[in-house]
C-alpha cells in the first residue's frame, strides 16, 4: 500500500471500520491526509488476524482486500491497546 | 442426518445448514434433471411467531462439475430478499393468506437466480416469490394453491424455493444413542428389546430450493448423452451455503450487517459423508472447503470409524468386517471418484481421479418405472449412488456399504458378514408422500395441524 493510500485508509477507518471509541490519531506530518477518489465509500471492517504479522484484512462491500503494511498494523494495534 | 446439524459450528446456524441434496432424472420429464437442495433442518411446523425462512444474508448455491476436475463448471446461485409490509404488528400474517401476493402476509420473501458458467454470471430471474410457511388452517387454508403459485417457469427452467416436508427418514434417537439400530437391539453390546425403527424426521419441515432444467443445461457439451459408459454422461453435484466474511451487530438498527465476500460455511454432496465419516474436529473445516480438496479426508473413507465400531457394538454380527484391514476401495469409488466401468456391469459414474465428495449422476440412465429404494446395490441403476432420488433409503444403503456389503465389488476375496445385507435402522419412509411432479417433495405440515409427541426421561 502506498503512503498516500495508507493515509486514506486511516481516514476511512475513522468513519466505519475500527470498533471502539479510540480514534486513530494521525501524527503531525499526516494532519493533511485527504481521501482519494478511489477511497471506499461504504463501511469498512479491518481485521488484524495475527498481531505479529504485517497483514491487514479489509472487508468492504463484497470484497476483501489484504494489505501488508507493518506501520499501519502497528498503529492499529497501538490504537486498540489504548482502549 | 443426512447432514442435519452435522457439524458443531453449523449446528448453531440452521439457516445456512445444508440438510440434503437430491439429483435425479425427472421421472415425469426425462429430458430434464431435477436438483433439490434442502436447508434449515428440523422445523417444527408450529414454530411461530417468527416462522422459518431463507436467510437474506446467506448465499445458497448449487454446483455442477462436468469436466472431470471436481470444479464448479456451472453454478446456480439463489439470493433472497425479505420485506416487512407492516412494521407495526408482531404478526407473521394479519389475515388469511389466500394468494402468494396477499398483503395479509407480513414477511414476503423473494429471490433471484444467477447462473454462472465459465466465470460469467447471468441473472436469469429476479423477484421470484417464495410461498409463506404453512401456518395453519386459518392462515393458509389452501396451502397447495400457494405452493403451485411458487413454481416459476423461467424459459426452459423451472424453480421453486420454499417450505416443504422433509423426505429424509432416519432413527436419530437410536442411532446417536451409542449406535443403536432398533431391529438389532438384542445384538447390541448394551442389549434392549428388538423393535422397529422410529423416523425422527416424520413431522418436520425443511426449506427447499429446487430446480428442474434440461439435461443439456448441465452437461459438458450441452447435449443429452445416451451412452451410459460415456465419460461425458456423468455430472457431479454439490450444494453450498455462504456467509459474509464479517458479521457485525448494528445496535441502532437491531440487526446484523455483513461485510466482505461470501465464504462457504456449509457443503453437501453424498449424504452422511461429513456426518458419519469426518471426525468432529474437522467437520466445519470440511464444510468450508471445495470438493477437489477432499483427498485430505480420503483416510476417513479408506478406514471409516463406523466400520470399526460396528463389530464392537454388535460383537457377534460382523466378524469378517472386524478382520478386514485393507483400505476401503469400494467406499472410495462410491463416494470420492464415482464407480468406474468394469465394477458394475453396464454402469459407471466415474468423474475422474480427483478425490471429491460429489453426488454423481449418470444422465444417460433413464428413470426406473418401478424404483427400488436400495438403489444401485439392489440392481436399480437410476438410484443412489447414481444421483439420489427422494425415496432412496440412503441410511440403509450406506450402512450396508460401510458394513462390508460392497467390498466384493472391488475385492472378490472378501465374503461379507450375513448381517451386512440385512443391517438397517428400521425406519420406513412415513414422511409426507412425495408427489409426482415438481418440486416432488410433500407439502409442509401445518402449524395448527401439528400435534407434538410425548417425550420420556427414562
Amino acid at each position: 500500500m502506498s503512503e498516500t493510500n495508507r493515509r486514506n485508509f486511516l481516514a476511512a477507518t475513522g468513519i466505519g471500520a475500527v470498533a471502539g471509541t479510540v480514534a486513530v490519531v494521525a501524527g503531525p506530518a499526516e494532519a493533511v491526509t485527504r481521501r482519494s477518489k478511489e477511497s471506499a465509500q461504504e463501511p469498512v471492517v479491518a481485521y488484524v488476524e495475527d498481531h505479529g504479522s504485517d497483514a491487514l484484512r479489509l472487508m468492504v462491500g463484497q470484497r476483501e482486500v489484504v494489505v501488508h503494511d507493518r506501520e499501519l498494523v502497528t498503529r492499529l494495534l497501538n490504537a486498540a491497546g489504548r482502549n | 442426518m443426512s447432514s442435519h446439524r452435522e457439524a458443531p459450528e453449523m449446528s448453531k446456524d440452521p439457516v445456512a445448514d445444508s440438510t440434503d441434496v437430491y439429483a435425479f432424472i425427472s421421472p415425469d420429464k426425462p429430458d430434464t434433471v431435477t436438483i433439490i437442495a434442502n436447508y434449515i433442518p428440523l422445523q417444527a411446523p408450529d414454530g411461530g411467531p417468527n416462522f422459518y425462512e431463507f436467510g437474506d444474508d446467506v448465499s445458497y448455491e448449487i454446483h455442477i462439475a462436468n469436466h472431470r476436475q471436481a470444479r464448479p463448471d456451472i453454478t446456480y446461485r439463489f439470493d433472497f430478499t425479505t420485506k416487512i409490509r407492516n412494521p407495526d404488528t408482531f404478526l407473521y400474517n394479519t389475515g388469511q393468506i389466500n394468494d402468494i401476493g396477499d398483503t395479509a402476509w407480513n414477511r414476503p420473501q423473494y429471490y433471484s437466480v444467477t447462473r454462472i458458467e465459465n466465470g460469467t454470471e447471468h441473472v436469469i430471474a429476479r423477484a421470484l416469490r417464495v410461498p409463506p410457511v404453512n401456518v395453519g388452517k386459518r392462515s393458509t387454508p389452501n396451502y397447495a394453491h400457494l405452493s403451485t403459485q411458487a413454481v416459476h417457469k423461467v424459459g426452459s427452467r423451472t424453480f421453486f424455493a420454499g417450505q416443504r416436508a422433509d423426505a429424509f427418514h432416519v432413527d436419530l434417537g437410536s442411532v446417536f444413542d451409542l449406535g443403536g439400530l432398533r431391529p438389532f437391539n438384542s445384538l447390541h453390546a448394551i442389549p434392549l428389546a428388538n423393535m422397529n425403527g422410529i423416523n425422527s424426521l416424520k413431522s418436520y419441515n425443511v426449506h427447499t430450493i429446487a430446480m428442474q432444467v434440461p439435461v443439456s443445461d448441465l452437461t459438458r457439451n450441452h447435449d443429452h448423452p445416451s451412452n451410459v459408459m460415456g465419460a461425458r454422461s456423468v455430472i457431479g453435484v454439490w450444494t453450498t451455503a455462504g456467509r459474509r466474511a464479517s458479521r457485525m451487530f448494528d445496535k441502532s438498527a437491531g440487526k446484523f450487517v455483513g461485510h466482505g465476500p461470501y465464504n462457504q460455511v456449509s457443503r453437501l454432496g453424498n449424504p452422511l459423508f461429513n456426518e458419519v465419516l469426518v471426525p468432529m474436529a474437522e467437520k466445519d473445516m470440511w464444510n468450508a472447503r471445495a470438493p477437489r480438496g477432499d483427498s485430505a479426508f480420503a483416510k476417513y473413507v479408506d478406514h471409516p470409524e463406523l466400520a470399526k465400531l460396528l463389530p464392537v457394538l454388535y460383537p457377534t454380527a460382523f466378524p469378517h468386517l472386524k478382520d478386514y484391514k485393507k483400505a476401503r476401495a469400494d467406499l472410495n469409488a462410491i463416494l470420492l471418484t464415482g464407480i468406474p466401468s468394469g465394477v458394475v456391469p453396464g454402469f459407471q459414474n466415474y468423474t475422474g481421479p480427483v478425490a471429491s465428495d460429489m453426488l454423481r449422476l449418470n444422465v444417460a440412465v433413464p428413470p426406473t418405472k418401478n424404483p427400488n429404494n436400495i438403489g444401485l446395490i439392489a440392481g436399480d441403476p437410476a438410484g443412489f449412488p447414481n444421483g439420489r432420488r427422494l425415496n432412496d433409503d440412503v441410511v440403509t444403503i450406506e450402512l450396508r456399504a460401510i458394513a462390508g456389503a460392497t467390498i466384493p465389488l472391488v475385492d472378490p476375496s472378501y465374503t461379507p458378514d450375513g448381517a451386512a445385507s440385512q443391517v438397517t435402522d428400521g425406519t420406513t419412509n412415513n414422511n409426507a408422500k412425495v408427489t409426482g411432479s415438481f418440486p416432488y417433495l410433500g407439502l409442509p405440515g401445518g402449524g395448527y395441524q401439528t400435534v407434538p409427541g410425548t417425550t420420556s426421561a427414562s
